[in-house]
């Protein structure tokens, strides 16, 4: 047991992790007849646990990319898991043929192009990229 | 899980597509790769004593690795087909195609699939061979003990929601034949008419789960031996000369209604998961003992550290094959009918397993996708005595 002792002590100073302040947007194509979705709907939809919106149309959701701050805040906030909890999610369901994982679409900007010209998306991105190319559903402070 | 995404068709169409930002993401047909890799080693604390979770030196040893790759195609729209190949330490690096099945989504919440699939016995048999997925590395093996986990047939997934509860079912039919250790003996195995149902019922961050199977199992053990002069198949046939034709039924394994049952709870609340698990297999007028086992497992994280207890027990309950064999009759050439009844006794013993485990674990996510874990699992066996065994492993997807 011994060996344990020094790693108590480290672990919380490990467990602090740094949290980026800006606002993030979550968006859908400015078409869609989604109004607003609550944090519920959006984890839902993002672990697989749904295929569509309240409204009953198709969901399709779209990641940032790895290691994108605001991947790693929307998971947080929404998901509630971390980086490595979102990924241990994903490898029960992804090795069984029981679930995909979104798909990683990007950065910002390149997440916001990809809801802009797909009706069916919802996405996420920093709120200073918004413009009316997309519609925001959810706010996260 | 990172995916390589290859074009079927590398027409100008989609490759525009694709360096435009690409409006065809989700509709391209592509094909996945996902991976998994596992490297263990570990040491036991006596090397006299049981061997145990494949390791019996005192001497670090590293021979539990294994790499896995599983590759998804989309056909269609609705129809995929996958197939996971392992390579294992433990069976010389041989590739095995351990799934292979093509998947029809019939709807968003439900799908059929068809070929070799994993059979859905426990609360983690899904991604039994992927580490990463889960805090140990590897589940209580007290519970996770049967030595087949895939089924060659078809199953229905569904899930859907029951309220404010998120729903899912599996039900599946099929059947498997391969073999497996019989104390120390490889018999040849099969199961016909094998079905199952697996359902589970959750919330945020809570999941129970049951699941029910029933197979025909015949379990070739005639050629285990019992002395250095008889096997298991040659007493049966004693047995049947002294007119116990039936007990001797009762000692082989073949075609015999065999079941197995499983509750589960999984609790994640992100600082605090636990997981409980309680089995059953019995198969009907054989030798093996109804195996009772069942594990409780609790653990806080840290951040990127996780530190899990549990406590997982066997509990087995003898078989009984001598019933129904009288007591004290003399017979010629073994003496007595309490010879007979001795030996059924004893080699049903030799199923029965007594045994306690307390392990306590540490993993540590060292990035997205690789987890560290340092194991200590200290076994109390009612026949064979204690053992420690010191494990660590790295464990990723990708």
């Amino acid at each position: 047991m011994k060996i344990f002792t020094p790693l108590l002590i480290a672990i919380p100073l490990l467990s602090f992790s740094l949290f980026s302040s800006a606002e993030i947007a979550v968006v859908v194509h400015p078409s869609s007849g989604v109004a607003s979705l609550t944090e519920d709907d959006i984890a839902r939809i993002f672990l697989g646990k749904s295929k569509s919106f309240p409204s009953g149309s198709a969901a399709v959701p779209v990641n940032q990319d790895e290691g994108a701050p605001a991947r790693d805040k929307f998971n947080e906030a929404v998901c509630k898991k971390n980086s490595s909890q979102y990924k241990a999610y994903w490898s029960q369901l992804v090795f069984t043929g029981k679930g995909t994982a979104p798909k990683d679409g990007g950065n910002d900007a390149a997440v916001k192009a990809l809801v802009a010209a797909n009706p069916t998306m919802v996405g996420y991105v920093d709120s200073s990229v918004v413009d009316s190319s997309v519609k925001v559903v959810y706010k996260i402070p | 899980m990172k995916k390589l995404k290859f074009p079927r068709k590398l027409s100008c169409v989609t490759l525009a597509s694709f360096l435009l930002g690409s409006t065809s993401l989700v509709q391209a047909a592509d094909i996945k790769f996902s991976g998994f890799l596992s490297i263990g080693g570990g040491f036991v604390d006596d090397e006299k004593g049981l061997p145990y979770g494949g390791y019996s030196e005192e001497d670090l040893t590293f021979d539990s690795n294994l790499l896995g790759l599983q590759v998804t195609g989309n056909i269609s729209d609705k129809l995929s087909a996958t197939a996971q190949i392992i390579a294992r330490s433990s069976d010389d690096y041989s590739l095995n195609s351990e799934w292979a099945y093509l998947t029809w989504q019939v709807s968003d919440n439900t799908k059929i699939r068809a070929g070799r699939l994993r059979t859905p016995f426990y609360m983690f048999s899904d991604s039994l061979d992927v580490g990463y997925s889960y805090a140990w590395i590897t589940p209580p093996r007290e519970v996770y003990s049967l030595p087949f986990n895939n089924v060659d047939g078809l199953d229905v997934y569904s899930t859907g929601t029951l309220g404010s509860f998120d729903t899912s079912i599996q039900a599946y039919f099929g059947g498997f034949s391969d073999e497996v250790d019989f104390n120390g003996t490889l018999a040849p195995t099969k199961t016909r008419n094998q079905m199952g149902v697996a359902a589970t019922l959750g919330k945020d961050w809570w999941t129970l789960r049951a699941a029910y199977h029933t197979a025909d199992l015949w379990v070739d053990v005639t050629q285990a031996p019992l002395s250095s002069t008889a096997t298991i198949g040659s007493f049966a046939q004693t047995l049947g000369v002294f007119g116990f034709a039936k007990n001797g039924d009762k000692l082989l394994l073949e075609d015999d209604k065999t079941t197995f049952s499983e509750i589960g709870l999984n609790i994640d609340t992100g600082r605090f998961v636990a997981a409980l698990e309680h089995t059953e297999l019995e198969a009907k007028d054989s030798l093996l003992a109804k195996r009772i086992r069942e594990y409780v497992m609790g653990g806080v994280r840290f951040g990127d550290w996780l530190v899990h207890l549990t406590y997982s027990r066997s509990k087995d309950d003898t078989a009984h094959p001598e019933e129904g064999i009288p007591a004290g009759v003399a017979l010629p050439v073994v003496g007595s009918t309490n010879f007979l009844i001795g030996t059924l006794q004893a080699v049903a013993a030799t199923q029965v397993e007594t045994r306690d485990v307390k392990t306590i674990g540490l993993r540590w996510d060292v990035t997205s996708g690789t987890a560290l874990k340092f194991q200590i699992d200290d076994v109390d066996d009612e026949v064979d005595g204690d053992q420690k065994l010191f494990s660590v492993a790295v464990q990723t997807v990708f």
